[in-house]
């Protein structure tokens, strides 16, 4: 049974820097100074937003602030709001220990105490009293790994936590080859297993067609003779070649697909391709090649279409400004008209209020004669009203 | 040390998103203090064809203090001193305009704008600048024919 986690916390400390995020956080929420994620956020007088840290290193350098230079005190440094600081801290982390297998992601304010209390991966204390050795808490049983024990093989004196991976490293210790059956000591077995003379190994040739294979031993006598390994470098020369050409073909396919004129759709082709059962193989490959460059198509349309669009942004915007210079134009035209119309009307007026105020005068020097200077002076038409109305006058008589 | 790790963070995010004209990289794994920058001749400049390669050298302090930047090649360029140091004068390097949130990625930016458009205003040789505010013609010339010398 393992033992209760909580009962030994680790002694591991958690860099809050160094965490690894789960998604890449906004760009808000990165300190100015350190770029990362803030850690208990601050905010200064001028209202710009560090971790506490930070800004303290930054004002021992220079009393001002770090992003408008404006003069800045430690007094003038205060706790951010909360919810920044809520925000930072419910940010998603991965587990410090992650490189070491644990999977564990968290909100950041929770990373500490995961570490403290539950990663498995985290270095704590041997349970053994007395004993300073460390081991990672999925592997503190209840008894101490780090007594030393001794190999029954070789004698040789070791950690108990290192005792599980020593036989393959005990020279003492021999295994069968697999293929040769005889018997190595461990740590040179790797080694042979490399050059063993029985091990069946395929021809040096096998991915250009020849099938045979043989013990190694036996091997260089097809070697010499193998039609397959004389052509190798020929054979090798060829393929890189063909590669390189596809590769070229490919890039001349995809220019020219974007260069030429869109062609029918390739529901129209492929319906025309199945009507033929025995061919419904090549159809298929046909309208998937159709269909890869039907997308060919579509993105230079696209693109087409964009650079048409800009085109026409561009041009309303000309047009735009265009029709506004016209239109302040004409408006300074019609202004300029409207003065002299103004000035016109002023002019008018004037006269008008001479003439009304010498005819005042006159009036009041002697009406009689006003009256009939006035008369004497008058148009036909005023003759007309005059006798119109003289002609009323003798109707009422 | 947070020097360290906002370097390297820097350094991530220039990989993935670099500078056109613009390549970087540290001189050495073990030293993330000095970087290797290769800025190609911007088209259209006597610089064009060029390849000019400098040494960002960042302090421990930074990024509280401001980084400096070498060209190696010799350049003829109003902006970068025409001696063995080869030191780049850019506005926001200055240590009174520089500020802590500014990134490495837009220093260099800067730094191959002025390849682009020097700028007198800033200028360490005040000789070069003056014959390119006077006689661009002559300046163009010897710009390009120092890329010509030092930088193919």
């Amino acid at each position: 049974m393992a033992p209760p986690r909580s009962t030994r916390s680790s002694l591991q400390s958690v860099d809050l820097r160094a965490l690894d995020y789960l998604t890449s956080p906004s760009a808000n929420l990165l300190c100015p100074i350190c770029h990362s994620p803030l850690i208990t956020p601050v905010q200064t007088q001028c209202l710009h937003t560090f971790c506490s840290a930070c800004i303290s290193l930054s004002l021992e350098r220079s009393l001002t602030c770090p992003v408008d230079r404006k003069p800045l005190n430690h007094d003038d440094v205060t706790p951010a709001p909360i919810m920044i600081a809520n925000l930072v801290n419910d940010l998603v982390v991965l587990c410090p220990n992650r490189e070491k297998g644990c999977p564990t992601t968290c909100a950041r304010w929770l990373v500490e105490s995961h570490v403290r209390e539950d990663c498995g991966y985290a270095t704590v204390k041997c349970v053994k009293d007395g004993c300073d050795g460390m081991v990672e808490r999925r592997e503190a049983e209840e008894e101490c790994v780090h007594e030393e024990v001794e190999c029954a093989f070789c004698q040789g004196v070791m950690r108990k936590l290192d005792l599980e991976s020593h036989p393959k490293e005990c020279p003492k210790l021999s295994s069968d080859c697999p293929y040769c059956s005889e018997s190595f000591p461990n740590p040179e077995l790797a080694d042979h297993k490399l050059v063993c003379p029985a091990e069946v190994i395929d021809c040096a040739a096998s991915h250009f067609g020849c099938t045979y294979s043989s013990r190694r031993s036996e091997l260089d006598q097809h070697l010499s003779g193998c039609h397959f390994v004389a052509l190798t470098p020929i054979l090798q020369l060829h393929t890189e070649r063909i590669e390189t050409l596809e590769l070229e073909n490919k890039a001349i396919r995809q220019k020219l697909d974007l260069l030429l004129p869109p062609r029918p759709l390739p529901s129209q082709s492929s319906a025309g391709a199945s009507s033929d059962p025995n061919d419904a193989n090549s159809a298929g490959r046909d309208m998937t090649s159709e269909m890869q460059d039907y997308t060919y198509h579509l993105y230079s349309e696209y693109e087409q279409l964009r650079s048409d669009f800009e085109r026409l942004n561009v041009q309303i915007r000309e047009l735009d400004v265009k029709q506004d210079m016209a239109r302040i134009n004409e408006g300074l035209r019609y202004n300029d008209e409207m003065t002299g119309v103004r000035a016109a009307i002023n002019g008018l007026r004037m006269q008008l209020h001479w003439l009304l105020a010498s005819r005042r005068e006159t009036g009041t020097g002697g009406a009689g004669a006003g009256g009939a200077r006035s008369v004497a002076g008058s148009s036909v038409s005023g003759d007309a009203r005059r006798m119109s109305d003289s002609a009323r006058q003798v109707v009422k008589l | 040390m947070a020097a360290v790790k906002r370097i390297t963070k820097e350094l991530a995010e220039f990989s993935g998103n670099p500078v056109p004209g613009v390549s970087a990289g540290l001189v050495s794994e073990d030293n993330v203090f000095k970087w290797n920058v290769i800025l190609t001749g911007p088209q259209g400049s006597p610089y064009s064809g060029g390849v000019f390669t400098l040494n960002l050298t960042l302090p421990t302090e930074y990024p509280f203090k401001p980084p400096t930047l070498n060209f190696t090649t010799k350049i003829y360029h109003p902006n970068v001193s025409n001696d063995d140091k080869g030191s780049m004068c850019l506005g926001i390097l200055r240590s009174d305009s520089w500020k802590p949130s500014c990134k490495i990625a837009q220093v260099l930016e800067m730094a191959a704008g002025l390849l682009k458009e020097p700028n007198v205003d800033d200028a360490v040789e005040t000789s070069i600048a003056d014959e390119y505010k006077n006689n661009p013609e002559s300046f163009e010339k010897t710009a390009r024919e120092w890329t010509r010398k030092y930088a193919k």
